[in-house]
Protein backbone atom coordinates (compact mmCIF):
# COMPACT_ATOMS: atom_id res chain seq x y z
CA UNK A 1 0.00 0.00 0.00
CA UNK A 2 1.26 3.67 -0.74
CA UNK A 3 1.64 6.36 1.74
CA UNK A 4 4.21 8.50 1.37
CA UNK A 5 4.61 9.75 -2.22
CA UNK A 6 8.25 10.74 -3.33
CA UNK A 7 8.10 13.76 -5.68
CA UNK A 8 11.25 14.52 -7.50
CA UNK A 9 12.36 17.77 -7.91
CA UNK A 10 15.57 18.65 -9.48
CA UNK A 11 15.23 22.39 -9.68
CA UNK A 12 13.92 22.82 -13.18
CA UNK A 13 10.57 21.29 -13.72
CA UNK A 14 7.08 22.85 -12.47
CA UNK A 15 5.86 20.22 -9.80
CA UNK A 16 3.70 22.26 -8.40
CA UNK A 17 0.78 20.89 -10.07
CA UNK A 18 1.59 17.31 -9.67
CA UNK A 19 1.76 17.44 -6.34
CA UNK A 20 -1.59 19.36 -6.37
CA UNK A 21 -3.16 16.57 -8.16
CA UNK A 22 -1.50 14.10 -5.80
CA UNK A 23 -2.81 15.90 -3.01
CA UNK A 24 -6.24 15.08 -3.81
CA UNK A 25 -5.99 11.80 -2.82
CA UNK A 26 -5.15 9.80 0.97
CA UNK A 27 -1.73 9.67 0.65
CA UNK A 28 1.45 11.93 2.12
CA UNK A 29 3.47 13.47 -0.83
CA UNK A 30 6.91 15.16 -0.41
CA UNK A 31 9.27 16.41 -2.06
CA UNK A 32 12.82 15.50 -2.52
CA UNK A 33 15.48 17.83 -3.56
CA UNK A 34 18.19 15.23 -3.69
CA UNK A 35 18.40 10.94 -4.05
CA UNK A 36 18.76 10.43 -0.25
CA UNK A 37 15.72 12.18 0.19
CA UNK A 38 13.81 8.95 -1.17
CA UNK A 39 14.48 6.66 0.49
CA UNK A 40 11.29 6.59 2.49
CA UNK A 41 9.34 6.89 -0.20
CA UNK A 42 6.62 4.07 -0.89
CA UNK A 43 6.35 5.35 -4.26
CA UNK A 44 8.15 7.83 -7.01
CA UNK A 45 7.22 9.74 -9.07
CA UNK A 46 9.41 11.83 -11.54
CA UNK A 47 7.56 14.73 -13.55
CA UNK A 48 9.39 16.48 -16.22
CA UNK A 49 8.66 19.87 -18.73
CA UNK A 50 11.89 21.18 -20.30
CA UNK A 51 15.38 20.00 -22.03
CA UNK A 52 16.10 16.22 -21.94
CA UNK A 53 20.21 17.42 -21.10
CA UNK A 54 19.71 19.81 -18.43
CA UNK A 55 17.46 17.59 -16.84
CA UNK A 56 19.07 14.59 -17.02
CA UNK A 57 22.62 16.71 -15.88
CA UNK A 58 20.48 17.75 -13.03
CA UNK A 59 19.12 14.59 -11.84
CA UNK A 60 22.87 13.31 -11.85
CA UNK A 61 24.18 16.14 -9.85
CA UNK A 62 21.68 15.22 -7.37
CA UNK A 63 22.37 12.20 -7.13
CA UNK A 64 19.22 10.86 -8.41
CA UNK A 65 20.40 8.24 -10.36
CA UNK A 66 22.37 5.53 -7.85
CA UNK A 67 19.36 5.73 -5.46
CA UNK A 68 16.49 5.50 -8.42
CA UNK A 69 18.24 2.55 -9.84
CA UNK A 70 18.31 1.15 -5.96
CA UNK A 71 14.71 2.03 -5.20
CA UNK A 72 13.23 1.68 -8.48
CA UNK A 73 15.28 -1.12 -10.58
CA UNK A 74 16.47 -3.01 -7.34
CA UNK A 75 13.67 -2.72 -4.97
CA UNK A 76 10.98 -2.51 -7.15
CA UNK A 77 9.06 0.42 -5.86
CA UNK A 78 6.42 2.00 -7.77
CA UNK A 79 7.76 4.80 -10.21
CA UNK A 80 5.66 6.79 -12.67
CA UNK A 81 7.49 9.11 -14.84
CA UNK A 82 5.79 12.01 -16.62
CA UNK A 83 6.58 13.73 -20.01
CA UNK A 84 10.18 14.42 -19.91
CA UNK A 85 10.11 11.89 -16.77
CA UNK A 86 9.17 9.21 -19.50
CA UNK A 87 12.53 10.21 -22.44
CA UNK A 88 14.66 9.68 -19.25
CA UNK A 89 14.29 6.20 -19.32
CA UNK A 90 14.99 5.77 -22.64
CA UNK A 91 19.06 5.26 -23.58
CA UNK A 92 19.09 9.01 -25.23
CA UNK A 93 17.57 11.73 -26.62
CA UNK A 94 18.15 13.74 -29.70
CA UNK A 95 17.43 17.15 -27.84
CA UNK A 96 20.98 16.91 -26.39
CA UNK A 97 24.31 14.86 -25.08
CA UNK A 98 23.84 13.57 -21.68
CA UNK A 99 22.76 9.75 -21.84
CA UNK A 100 19.51 8.84 -20.54
CA UNK A 101 19.17 6.31 -17.02
CA UNK A 102 19.19 3.32 -19.57
CA UNK A 103 16.11 1.47 -18.02
CA UNK A 104 14.35 0.91 -21.43
CA UNK A 105 15.88 0.43 -24.62
CA UNK A 106 15.12 3.48 -27.10
CA UNK A 107 16.30 6.73 -28.37
CA UNK A 108 13.61 9.91 -28.01
CA UNK A 109 13.56 11.99 -31.44
CA UNK A 110 12.42 15.35 -32.51
CA UNK A 111 8.59 15.15 -34.16
CA UNK A 112 8.86 16.42 -37.86
CA UNK A 113 6.96 19.60 -38.61
CA UNK A 114 4.48 19.43 -41.19
CA UNK A 115 1.62 22.05 -41.65
CA UNK A 116 -0.99 19.47 -40.58
CA UNK A 117 1.46 18.80 -37.22
CA UNK A 118 2.93 21.63 -35.84
CA UNK A 119 5.35 21.37 -33.16
CA UNK A 120 5.22 21.11 -29.71
CA UNK A 121 2.90 18.92 -30.04
CA UNK A 122 0.39 20.73 -27.84
CA UNK A 123 -3.02 19.87 -26.50
CA UNK A 124 -5.29 17.13 -25.73
CA UNK A 125 -4.95 14.14 -27.72
CA UNK A 126 -5.96 10.42 -27.89
CA UNK A 127 -4.69 7.60 -27.08
CA UNK A 128 -4.97 3.65 -27.60
CA UNK A 129 -5.00 1.69 -25.48
CA UNK A 130 -5.11 -2.43 -25.08
CA UNK A 131 -6.11 -4.91 -22.76
CA UNK A 132 -6.65 -2.35 -20.18
CA UNK A 133 -3.18 -1.73 -18.55
CA UNK A 134 -3.33 -1.28 -14.75
CA UNK A 135 -2.58 2.63 -15.42
CA UNK A 136 -5.66 2.92 -17.42
CA UNK A 137 -8.31 0.61 -15.03
CA UNK A 138 -11.89 2.04 -15.21
CA UNK A 139 -10.99 4.61 -18.21
CA UNK A 140 -13.32 4.11 -21.11
CA UNK A 141 -12.48 5.31 -24.67
CA UNK A 142 -12.48 8.12 -26.13
CA UNK A 143 -9.22 9.18 -23.75
CA UNK A 144 -7.76 12.51 -24.77
CA UNK A 145 -4.97 13.18 -22.57
CA UNK A 146 -3.21 16.92 -22.76
CA UNK A 147 0.11 16.90 -24.02
CA UNK A 148 2.56 19.63 -24.35
CA UNK A 149 5.99 17.74 -26.44
CA UNK A 150 8.41 18.43 -28.84
CA UNK A 151 9.96 14.91 -28.83
CA UNK A 152 8.60 11.40 -28.45
CA UNK A 153 9.92 7.77 -28.55
CA UNK A 154 8.94 6.18 -31.83
CA UNK A 155 7.15 3.18 -30.93
CA UNK A 156 9.47 1.18 -33.64
CA UNK A 157 12.27 -0.12 -31.40
CA UNK A 158 10.40 -0.60 -28.28
CA UNK A 159 9.67 -3.24 -26.77
CA UNK A 160 5.61 -4.33 -27.26
CA UNK A 161 5.01 -5.92 -24.77
CA UNK A 162 5.50 -2.92 -22.57
CA UNK A 163 3.84 -0.54 -25.08
CA UNK A 164 0.16 0.13 -23.07
CA UNK A 165 -1.16 3.08 -24.83
CA UNK A 166 -0.02 4.62 -28.23
CA UNK A 167 -0.61 8.12 -29.39
CA UNK A 168 -0.04 9.15 -32.92
CA UNK A 169 1.20 12.64 -34.18
CA UNK A 170 1.88 12.11 -38.00
CA UNK A 171 4.10 9.35 -36.36
CA UNK A 172 2.80 6.72 -34.06
CA UNK A 173 4.29 7.31 -30.26
CA UNK A 174 4.85 5.80 -27.14
CA UNK A 175 2.10 7.39 -24.88
CA UNK A 176 2.27 5.11 -22.14
CA UNK A 177 4.51 2.00 -21.01
CA UNK A 178 4.72 -0.18 -17.88
CA UNK A 179 7.13 -2.66 -16.79
CA UNK A 180 6.11 -4.45 -13.49
CA UNK A 181 6.92 -1.81 -11.24
CA UNK A 182 8.04 1.22 -13.81
CA UNK A 183 5.04 3.30 -15.31
CA UNK A 184 5.60 6.28 -17.57
CA UNK A 185 3.70 8.54 -19.66
CA UNK A 186 4.02 10.93 -22.01
CA UNK A 187 1.00 12.97 -21.04
CA UNK A 188 0.65 15.09 -18.44
CA UNK A 189 -2.32 13.50 -16.11
CA UNK A 190 -2.07 16.19 -13.25
CA UNK A 191 -3.51 18.58 -16.48
CA UNK A 192 -6.27 16.17 -18.03
CA UNK A 193 -9.14 16.92 -15.69
CA UNK A 194 -11.09 13.66 -15.17
CA UNK A 195 -8.92 10.97 -16.96
CA UNK A 196 -6.18 12.28 -15.45
CA UNK A 197 -6.87 11.78 -12.06
CA UNK A 198 -8.30 8.56 -12.51
CA UNK A 199 -5.00 7.49 -14.17
CA UNK A 200 -3.46 9.20 -10.91
CA UNK A 201 -5.63 7.37 -8.46
CA UNK A 202 -4.84 4.23 -10.18
CA UNK A 203 -1.22 4.31 -9.95
CA UNK A 204 -1.85 5.14 -5.99
CA UNK A 205 -3.82 2.02 -5.90
CA UNK A 206 -3.38 -0.63 -8.12
CA UNK A 207 0.07 -0.26 -9.56
CA UNK B 1 -6.34 13.33 -33.71
CA UNK B 2 -5.49 16.32 -31.83
CA UNK B 3 -8.53 18.23 -30.81
CA UNK B 4 -8.94 22.12 -31.08
CA UNK B 5 -8.86 23.23 -28.35
CA UNK B 6 -11.08 25.76 -26.82
CA UNK B 7 -10.01 28.38 -24.24
CA UNK B 8 -11.65 31.00 -21.86
CA UNK B 9 -10.32 33.91 -21.08
CA UNK B 10 -10.56 35.22 -17.42
CA UNK B 11 -9.46 39.35 -17.37
CA UNK B 12 -8.27 39.81 -14.01
CA UNK B 13 -7.16 43.28 -12.10
CA UNK B 14 -5.87 43.45 -8.57
CA UNK B 15 -6.79 39.64 -7.94
CA UNK B 16 -10.67 39.99 -9.37
CA UNK B 17 -12.41 39.33 -12.71
CA UNK B 18 -13.07 42.63 -14.26
CA UNK B 19 -15.50 42.07 -17.04
CA UNK B 20 -19.62 41.23 -15.80
CA UNK B 21 -20.57 37.40 -15.07
CA UNK B 22 -23.93 35.96 -14.76
CA UNK B 23 -22.83 32.30 -13.82
CA UNK B 24 -25.79 31.64 -12.05
CA UNK B 25 -23.94 29.48 -9.65
CA UNK B 26 -21.51 31.92 -8.53
CA UNK B 27 -21.38 33.11 -4.93
CA UNK B 28 -18.89 35.88 -5.77
CA UNK B 29 -19.18 36.42 -9.57
CA UNK B 30 -15.62 38.24 -8.93
CA UNK B 31 -13.69 35.60 -7.91
CA UNK B 32 -11.42 34.38 -10.45
CA UNK B 33 -11.05 31.17 -8.91
CA UNK B 34 -14.90 30.18 -8.59
CA UNK B 35 -14.65 30.88 -12.31
CA UNK B 36 -11.83 28.57 -13.11
CA UNK B 37 -13.25 26.04 -11.07
CA UNK B 38 -16.44 26.45 -13.17
CA UNK B 39 -14.57 26.30 -16.69
CA UNK B 40 -12.84 23.25 -15.32
CA UNK B 41 -16.20 21.64 -14.55
CA UNK B 42 -17.79 22.44 -17.81
CA UNK B 43 -14.60 20.95 -19.62
CA UNK B 44 -12.79 23.94 -20.97
CA UNK B 45 -9.29 22.19 -22.56
CA UNK B 46 -7.21 24.99 -21.08
CA UNK B 47 -7.81 28.48 -19.02
CA UNK B 48 -5.81 32.08 -19.29
CA UNK B 49 -5.79 34.82 -17.04
CA UNK B 50 -4.85 38.08 -18.24
CA UNK B 51 -3.50 40.02 -15.37
CA UNK B 52 -4.22 43.55 -16.55
CA UNK B 53 -3.74 44.96 -13.34
CA UNK B 54 -1.04 48.11 -13.66
CA UNK B 55 0.75 48.60 -10.76
CA UNK B 56 3.73 46.50 -9.80
CA UNK B 57 2.26 46.56 -6.02
CA UNK B 58 -0.52 44.91 -7.00
CA UNK B 59 1.23 42.31 -8.78
CA UNK B 60 1.35 39.71 -6.46
CA UNK B 61 -2.11 39.17 -6.42
CA UNK B 62 -1.92 37.14 -9.64
CA UNK B 63 0.13 34.61 -8.11
CA UNK B 64 -2.61 34.08 -5.60
CA UNK B 65 -4.91 33.69 -7.87
CA UNK B 66 -2.79 31.29 -10.06
CA UNK B 67 -1.95 29.46 -6.67
CA UNK B 68 -5.57 28.71 -5.42
CA UNK B 69 -6.62 27.59 -9.01
CA UNK B 70 -3.85 25.32 -9.54
CA UNK B 71 -4.88 23.48 -6.34
CA UNK B 72 -8.13 22.77 -7.49
CA UNK B 73 -8.69 22.77 -11.54
CA UNK B 74 -6.03 20.45 -12.70
CA UNK B 75 -6.12 22.07 -16.66
CA UNK B 76 -3.31 23.47 -18.52
CA UNK B 77 -3.02 27.61 -17.06
CA UNK B 78 -1.43 30.39 -19.08
CA UNK B 79 -0.67 33.61 -17.22
CA UNK B 80 -0.23 36.77 -19.39
CA UNK B 81 -0.14 40.46 -19.18
CA UNK B 82 3.01 42.22 -17.21
CA UNK B 83 5.52 39.53 -17.36
CA UNK B 84 8.95 41.50 -17.85
CA UNK B 85 11.78 39.53 -16.58
CA UNK B 86 12.52 35.89 -15.94
CA UNK B 87 11.70 35.89 -12.45
CA UNK B 88 8.09 37.22 -13.08
CA UNK B 89 8.05 33.66 -15.47
CA UNK B 90 9.79 31.48 -12.38
CA UNK B 91 7.12 33.14 -10.02
CA UNK B 92 4.14 32.17 -12.05
CA UNK B 93 5.38 28.25 -12.91
CA UNK B 94 6.40 27.99 -9.14
CA UNK B 95 2.80 29.12 -8.68
CA UNK B 96 1.12 26.10 -10.72
CA UNK B 97 0.85 28.19 -14.31
CA UNK B 98 2.14 26.07 -17.27
CA UNK B 99 2.45 28.89 -19.64
CA UNK B 100 3.55 32.80 -19.66
CA UNK B 101 2.32 34.65 -21.94
CA UNK B 102 5.14 37.47 -23.71
CA UNK B 103 3.73 40.59 -24.97
CA UNK B 104 5.14 44.18 -24.91
CA UNK B 105 8.67 42.82 -23.12
CA UNK B 106 9.14 40.70 -26.36
CA UNK B 107 8.51 44.01 -28.66
CA UNK B 108 10.85 46.04 -26.43
CA UNK B 109 13.36 43.46 -26.43
CA UNK B 110 13.13 40.33 -28.94
CA UNK B 111 16.02 38.77 -27.37
CA UNK B 112 13.66 37.82 -23.84
CA UNK B 113 12.18 35.37 -25.78
CA UNK B 114 15.23 33.37 -26.28
CA UNK B 115 16.44 33.51 -22.59
CA UNK B 116 12.90 32.38 -21.33
CA UNK B 117 13.20 29.51 -23.61
CA UNK B 118 16.39 28.56 -22.95
CA UNK B 119 15.50 29.06 -19.42
CA UNK B 120 11.97 27.21 -19.11
CA UNK B 121 11.62 25.26 -22.30
CA UNK B 122 9.52 26.42 -25.55
CA UNK B 123 6.29 24.40 -24.57
CA UNK B 124 5.77 26.87 -21.66
CA UNK B 125 6.53 30.21 -23.80
CA UNK B 126 3.54 31.93 -25.53
CA UNK B 127 4.10 34.75 -27.06
CA UNK B 128 1.34 37.09 -27.46
CA UNK B 129 1.18 39.26 -30.60
CA UNK B 130 -1.47 41.85 -31.16
CA UNK B 131 -2.03 43.18 -34.53
CA UNK B 132 -4.61 45.08 -36.97
CA UNK B 133 -4.87 44.79 -40.08
CA UNK B 134 -3.71 48.22 -41.96
CA UNK B 135 -4.47 50.08 -44.91
CA UNK B 136 -2.44 48.03 -47.52
CA UNK B 137 -3.74 44.88 -46.41
CA UNK B 138 -0.43 44.26 -44.59
CA UNK B 139 -0.88 43.08 -40.53
CA UNK B 140 0.97 45.40 -38.15
CA UNK B 141 1.39 44.93 -34.77
CA UNK B 142 0.45 46.99 -31.95
CA UNK B 143 1.53 47.11 -28.55
CA UNK B 144 -0.44 48.92 -25.14
CA UNK B 145 -3.88 47.18 -25.89
CA UNK B 146 -3.56 48.50 -29.29
CA UNK B 147 -3.40 52.29 -29.25
CA UNK B 148 0.62 52.57 -30.26
CA UNK B 149 1.61 50.88 -33.48
CA UNK B 150 4.73 49.56 -33.81
CA UNK B 151 5.78 49.50 -37.07
CA UNK B 152 6.12 45.78 -37.32
CA UNK B 153 5.06 43.50 -39.76
CA UNK B 154 2.95 40.67 -37.90
CA UNK B 155 3.76 37.80 -40.38
CA UNK B 156 7.58 38.60 -40.21
CA UNK B 157 7.25 39.31 -36.42
CA UNK B 158 5.82 35.35 -35.71
CA UNK B 159 8.39 33.79 -37.67
CA UNK B 160 10.89 35.75 -35.78
CA UNK B 161 8.99 34.72 -31.86
CA UNK B 162 8.97 31.45 -33.59
CA UNK B 163 12.79 30.82 -34.41
CA UNK B 164 13.72 32.76 -31.05
CA UNK B 165 12.07 29.88 -29.40
CA UNK B 166 8.16 30.91 -28.79
CA UNK B 167 6.21 27.40 -28.11
CA UNK B 168 2.86 29.00 -29.00
CA UNK B 169 1.35 32.43 -30.61
CA UNK B 170 -1.58 33.97 -29.12
CA UNK B 171 -3.04 36.23 -31.63
CA UNK B 172 -5.35 38.75 -30.94
CA UNK B 173 -6.93 40.36 -33.86
CA UNK B 174 -6.94 43.46 -32.11
CA UNK B 175 -9.62 45.69 -34.76
CA UNK B 176 -11.82 42.76 -33.92
CA UNK B 177 -11.82 42.70 -30.19
CA UNK B 178 -14.89 43.75 -28.56
CA UNK B 179 -16.69 44.03 -31.59
CA UNK B 180 -18.76 40.46 -31.44
CA UNK B 181 -18.31 40.14 -35.69
CA UNK B 182 -15.62 37.43 -35.50
CA UNK B 183 -11.66 37.12 -35.77
CA UNK B 184 -10.04 38.75 -38.48
CA UNK B 185 -9.48 35.93 -40.89
CA UNK B 186 -6.56 37.10 -43.23
CA UNK B 187 -4.83 38.10 -40.49
CA UNK B 188 -5.41 34.68 -38.87
CA UNK B 189 -4.47 32.63 -41.65
CA UNK B 190 -1.28 34.64 -42.75
CA UNK B 191 0.12 33.96 -39.60
CA UNK B 192 -1.35 30.32 -38.89
CA UNK B 193 0.27 29.52 -42.39
CA UNK B 194 3.52 31.27 -41.48
CA UNK B 195 4.71 29.48 -38.40
CA UNK B 196 5.54 25.62 -37.15
CA UNK B 197 4.28 26.23 -33.93
CA UNK B 198 0.29 26.64 -32.90
CA UNK B 199 -1.85 29.63 -33.08
CA UNK B 200 -4.45 30.39 -31.16
CA UNK B 201 -6.90 32.61 -32.11
CA UNK B 202 -8.37 35.32 -30.20
CA UNK B 203 -10.78 38.63 -30.52
CA UNK B 204 -14.29 39.10 -31.71
CA UNK B 205 -15.82 36.34 -31.17
CA UNK B 206 -19.56 36.98 -30.80
CA UNK B 207 -20.95 33.69 -32.15
CA UNK B 208 -20.09 29.58 -31.90
CA UNK B 209 -19.99 30.05 -36.00
CA UNK B 210 -16.95 32.19 -35.23
CA UNK B 211 -14.77 29.57 -33.33
CA UNK B 212 -15.55 27.03 -36.05
CA UNK B 213 -14.31 29.80 -38.71
CA UNK B 214 -11.01 30.51 -36.64
CA UNK B 215 -10.32 26.61 -37.02
CA UNK B 216 -11.39 26.05 -40.75
CA UNK B 217 -10.86 29.15 -42.46
CA UNK B 218 -8.26 31.22 -40.19
CA UNK B 219 -6.01 28.00 -39.55
CA UNK B 220 -5.97 28.12 -35.51
CA UNK B 221 -4.81 25.18 -33.38
CA UNK B 222 -7.01 26.49 -30.73
CA UNK B 223 -9.41 29.23 -30.07
CA UNK B 224 -9.60 31.51 -27.28
CA UNK B 225 -12.49 33.83 -26.42
CA UNK B 226 -13.92 35.64 -23.09
CA UNK B 227 -16.99 37.60 -23.11
CA UNK B 228 -19.43 34.96 -24.78
CA UNK B 229 -18.19 32.86 -21.52
CA UNK B 230 -18.41 35.18 -19.52
CA UNK B 231 -21.50 36.64 -19.63
CA UNK B 232 -23.21 33.00 -19.98
CA UNK B 233 -24.44 33.51 -23.94
CA UNK B 234 -22.79 29.96 -24.18
CA UNK B 235 -21.19 27.29 -22.07
CA UNK B 236 -18.21 25.41 -22.90
CA UNK B 237 -20.06 22.44 -23.72
CA UNK B 238 -22.51 24.62 -26.34
CA UNK B 239 -19.27 25.33 -28.48
CA UNK B 240 -17.80 22.13 -28.12
CA UNK B 241 -20.99 20.48 -29.50
CA UNK B 242 -21.27 23.29 -32.21
CA UNK B 243 -17.92 22.90 -33.43
CA UNK B 244 -18.14 19.04 -33.45
CA UNK B 245 -21.49 19.76 -35.85
CA UNK B 246 -19.07 21.51 -38.29
CA UNK B 247 -16.53 18.85 -38.61
CA UNK B 248 -14.16 20.56 -36.09
CA UNK B 249 -12.52 17.85 -33.60
CA UNK B 250 -13.12 18.60 -30.06
CA UNK B 251 -12.48 16.63 -26.67
CA UNK B 252 -15.33 15.04 -25.14
CA UNK B 253 -15.54 14.17 -21.61
CA UNK B 254 -14.11 10.96 -21.13
CA UNK B 255 -16.70 8.05 -19.40
CA UNK B 256 -15.27 7.35 -16.20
Amino acid sequence: MIERVGVIDYGLANIRSVINAINCFPVEVFVAECGSELESADAVVLPGVGNFRSGMKALRERNYEECLNKLVIEDGRPFLGICLGLHFLFDASEEGGESGLGWVEGTVRRFLETPENKVPHMGWNEVEIDDSPCLFTDLEPPLDFYFAHSYHVPLEGVAESIVTAVGNYGVPFVAALERDNLHAVQFHPEKSQLAGMKLLENFLTVS
Amino acid sequence: MLKVRIIPCLDVDKGRVVKGVNFVDLVDAGDPVEQARIYDREGADELTFLDITASHEDRETIFDVVRHTAEECFMPLTVGGGVRVLDDIRKLLLAGADKAAINTAAVKRPEFVREAALKFGSQCIVVSIDAKTVGDGRHEIFTHGGRNPTGIDAVQWAKRMTEYGAGEILLTSMDRDGTKIGFNLPLTRAISDAVPIPVIASGGVGELDHLVEGVIEGHASAVLAASIFHFGTYTIGQAKAHMKAAGVPVREDPKT
